[in-house]
């Protein structure tokens, strides 16, 4: 009510002003359809919005597989160490390879952040909406995730389309130029500007492999640049090494 | 014996009862409280006389401004372990002094006033009009209360000029 | 209109026919002050189930619906809960002056309830100085306030009772300039007269026409200031006084507040109508004779409780859209705008009459 920038007037105008707005906001919320959900008679129909964490979920396909490959990134994830991940190793085709044998979950002891689901490469796991999970037995809240008798969904092999094709090129290209400059640098710390360890999703193939051949070409000239500018000072350094070890 | 009577008995009851109890007690505050009673008594007085103006103006002046003052007095200024000072010999002889002579003056007044003879009666119900009464206080014809008015007014300005004065930032 | 004295007059010669003239008026008087109480309570009732359907419907919500039909049994429930409750006695505290304080609060309300004209005839107290009188007794109530924050010896109740006191006595004096504005048009401060005036010549807000609509709106900021309420609800404001002056309260004691809460919202509603939106006096539009008729055979209470709790539903907007104010920014907005404005709208109201501008 007090307006040290205003003068009396203006201020008192202002005032009159702002608390009209507010009355006329609330006269129309009087006549907005309520939000209040009366659970137990609306259980039916009572959809959770998409964001709600209820429990977490592992989704399986209709011939019963799942995504999941085992590799325990949502345990290391975990900060409550609610999700243990059991898996053996398997031998098929003379690969080695890693299945699951069991994804357990402790709802009791999830606080729903959220981290396992970002962390999992293959988007095996996810929250579902659902939010009655009061059991009568603590041990009831420990949960197999996987059904059992589950197995990972094979992948369809990659067909080698021609966009493809350019971007192998490209990565072979960018792999090349690396080695020159790793030859250049004489085993410099690992450089970070390695091309291709993104592929943003939302291009198409063509233009990836423009973009990847573009890159190749970029890297491959710094990296000489480099090699040429920066062969005394990263000599420096090599020569310093062997005086401290000593 | 009408209704009037027993009202004035209940009236004159508690005024007398809370006048004895403010000057008996020890606390402070409850000494406040039955001052509030003693002068509401003598407001509800005014009413059963018919002159509701005067009744209401003691409510609001006394009832609700001088005792709230006297409230936020104490308030103020006292803890509540405070208690009403030690009586010395020589207060204890003044009030006894000033107690007397009150008394004598009420009792003087009662005996030759014959009001003992006169029968309380239900009085008119509007004595004095609210019409009748702004006229009076407002006229400069003789009887008027302009003059004491302004005078009144003159007080209070400079009351509201002091009271900014010590209030002001320096 | 049907006049309401017939009924009391025949119920006082019935009585005088078999009992003394004392005795007639003691029954009167009891009658008279159970009706008081029954109606302050019922009332009270219906205005906190209002007010809460009233804030759940402001804030998208649907507000109680489970114990009863719409949750109209609610009341009932929480009346008994708190009939129940145990009266909490404190050691260290002035227990006389603790338990008396609710009762300066709700007789003050209870008073003034009595003032407000239900019907034509239907009027308990009636002094050719109503409003006056009104505002007198009113004031009573800040004296049970400030016993109450002292008697709880305790921090927080004593400077809500400060508060309080502060904000209620700044406030009557905004609600005396209104009033005295709308006095300025009657020319009288009975009650029963503003409400007959406003029969016959039209509501006084219509009458006035914009130092009137002025008076209203600052009565709707001080009446709402007066009872404590809506953004002036600081002494109670629970993050920094916990719950203020009833802190200490427990069980009936704290019920008594919370009655006179909801009694005062009613009574500020109701001389609001009665000094603006013309009593129990009917809606009448000029030129339309029929109309006037049909509003006519409308009861008058009906129309005095209607426009009553059409006030208190504009009190409960006002309560439910603004945040609470601090304290020294309530003391700012009555002593620098309210009472400068409220002054110079009473000026502008002597003008008008005096000039003869009203209808």
């Amino acid at each position: 009510m007090y307006y040290k920038d205003k003068s009396y007037i203006a201020g008192l105008a202002d005032g009159i002003k702002s608390v009209a707005i507010g009355l006329k906001t609330t006269m129309r919320e009087l006549f907005v359809k309520k939000i209040t959900q009366q659970y137990p008679e609306n259980r039916k129909e009572l959809v959770m919005f998409d964001r709600f964490r209820g429990c977490l979920t592992m989704p399986h396909n209709e011939k019963n597989e799942h995504k999941c490959v085992g590799c325990g990134l949502c345990q290391n994830a975990c900060p409550n160490d609610s999700i243990t991940v059991t898996s053996e190793m398997v031998e098929e085709d003379g690969k080695k390879k890693k299945v699951l044998v069991r994804h357990e979950y402790n709802l009791g002891s999830c606080m729903f952040c959220n981290l396992c689901v970002l962390a999992c490469p293959h988007n095996a796991i996810t929250f579902d909406q659902s939010f009655e999970n009061a059991v009568f037995d603590r041990s009831k809240l420990i949960l197999q995730l996987n059904n059992p008798g589950s197995k990972v969904a094979e992948k369809p092999k990659p067909q080698l389309t021609p966009e493809m094709q350019a971007k192998i090129a490209a990565a072979k290209a960018a792999k090349a130029a690396k080695a020159a400059k790793e030859t250049g640098t004489e085993g410099a710390e690992k450089s970070d500007d390695t091309p291709a360890t993104k592929p943003a999703r939302q291009y198409s193939p063509e233009m990836l492999a423009k973009i990847e051949a573009a890159k190749a070409r970029k890297a491959a000239k710094e990296a000489a640049a480099k090699a040429a500018t920066e062969q005394p000072a990263t000599e420096q350094p090599k020569d310093v090494k062997p005086e401290e070890t000593k | 014996m009408d209704s009037y009577n027993i009202m004035f008995v209940v009236l004159a009851g508690i005024i007398v009862a809370s006048s004895v109890l403010t000057v008996v007690t020890r606390s402070i505050m409850r000494a406040a409280t039955y001052l509030f009673f003693a002068l509401l008594g003598t407001a509800g007085m005014y009413f059963l006389l018919g002159y509701t103006f005067l009744g209401a103006v003691q409510t609001m002046v006394y009832a609700g401004g001088i005792i709230v003052l006297y409230v936020f007095a104490i308030l103020l200024t006292r803890g509540t372990k405070d208690r009403i000072s030690e009586n010395t010999r020589s207060k204890i002889a003044l009030s006894a002094v000033l107690s007397l002579v009150g008394f004598g003056l009420v009792g003087f007044i009662l005996f030759t006033a014959n009001l003992r003879h006169e029968v309380l009666t239900a009085p008119d119900e509007n004595v004095m009009t609210m019409t009748r009464l702004g006229e009076h206080l407002l006229s400069t014809d003789n009887g008027g209360y302009l003059l004491p008015f302004e005078a009144v007014s003159l007080l209070l300005l400079a009351c509201i000029v002091a009271g900014v004065m010590i209030a002001r930032k320096r | 209109m049907f006049n309401f004295s017939i009924v009391t007059d025949w119920l006082h010669t019935l009585l005088l026919s078999f009992l003394p003239e004392w005795a007639t008026v003691l029954t009167e008087s009891v009658l008279v002050a159970v009706v008081i109480i029954s109606l302050a309570a019922i009332f009270a009732m219906v205005l906190i189930y209002m007010e809460r359907k009233v804030c759940a419907f402001f804030q998208c919500r649907l507000g109680p619906n489970r114990v009863g039909k719409w949750g109209l049994l609610q009341l009932f429930a929480d009346v008994f809960k708190m009939l129940q409750k145990e009266i909490i006695k404190m050691r260290q505290t002035d227990r006389f002056l603790h338990d008396l304080a609710p009762f300066f609060v709700i007789t003050a309300s209870m008073i003034t309830i009595a003032c407000l004209p239900w019907n034509r005839g239907a009027q308990i107290l009636d002094f050719n100085i109503g409003v006056f009188f009104f505002l007198a007794v009113s004031s009573v109530s800040v004296v049970g306030i400030l016993l109450a924050g002292w008697g709880s010896n305790s921090k927080y109740p004593l400077i809500g009772a400060m508060r309080s006191g502060a904000q209620i006595i700044s406030y009557e004096i905004s609600i005396g300039l209104t009033m005295l504005t709308v006095i300025c048009l009657t020319g009288t401060m009975q009650i029963s007269e503003i409400v007959e005036q406003q029969y016959v010549e039209g509501w006084n807000i219509f009458r006035g026409h914009l130092p009137m609509l002025v008076a209203f709106l600052i009565y709707m900021i001080a009446g709402n200031a007066e009872c404590n309420r809506g953004p002036f609800d600081l002494p109670e404001s629970e993050s920094e006084l916990t719950a203020g002056y009833h802190t200490e309260y427990s069980g009936m004691h704290f019920g008594y507040f919370y009655l006179a809460e909801y009694m005062n919202l009613f009574i500020s509603a109701g001389l609001a109508t009665t000094v603006f939106l013309g009593g129990w006096a009917p809606l009448h539009i000029v030129g339309l004779d029929g109309f006037n008729q049909v509003m006519d055979y409308i009861p008058g209470a009906v129309w005095f409780v209607g426009k009553a709790l059409f006030v208190v539903f504009l009190f409960m907007w006002e309560r439910w859209t603004l945040p609470r104010l601090r304290i020294d920014h309530i003391l700012t907005l009555e002593w620098k705008y309210l009472m400068p404005i409220s002054m110079l709208n009473l000026v502008v109201m002597a003008l008008v009459v005096a000039f003869g501008l009203h209808f």
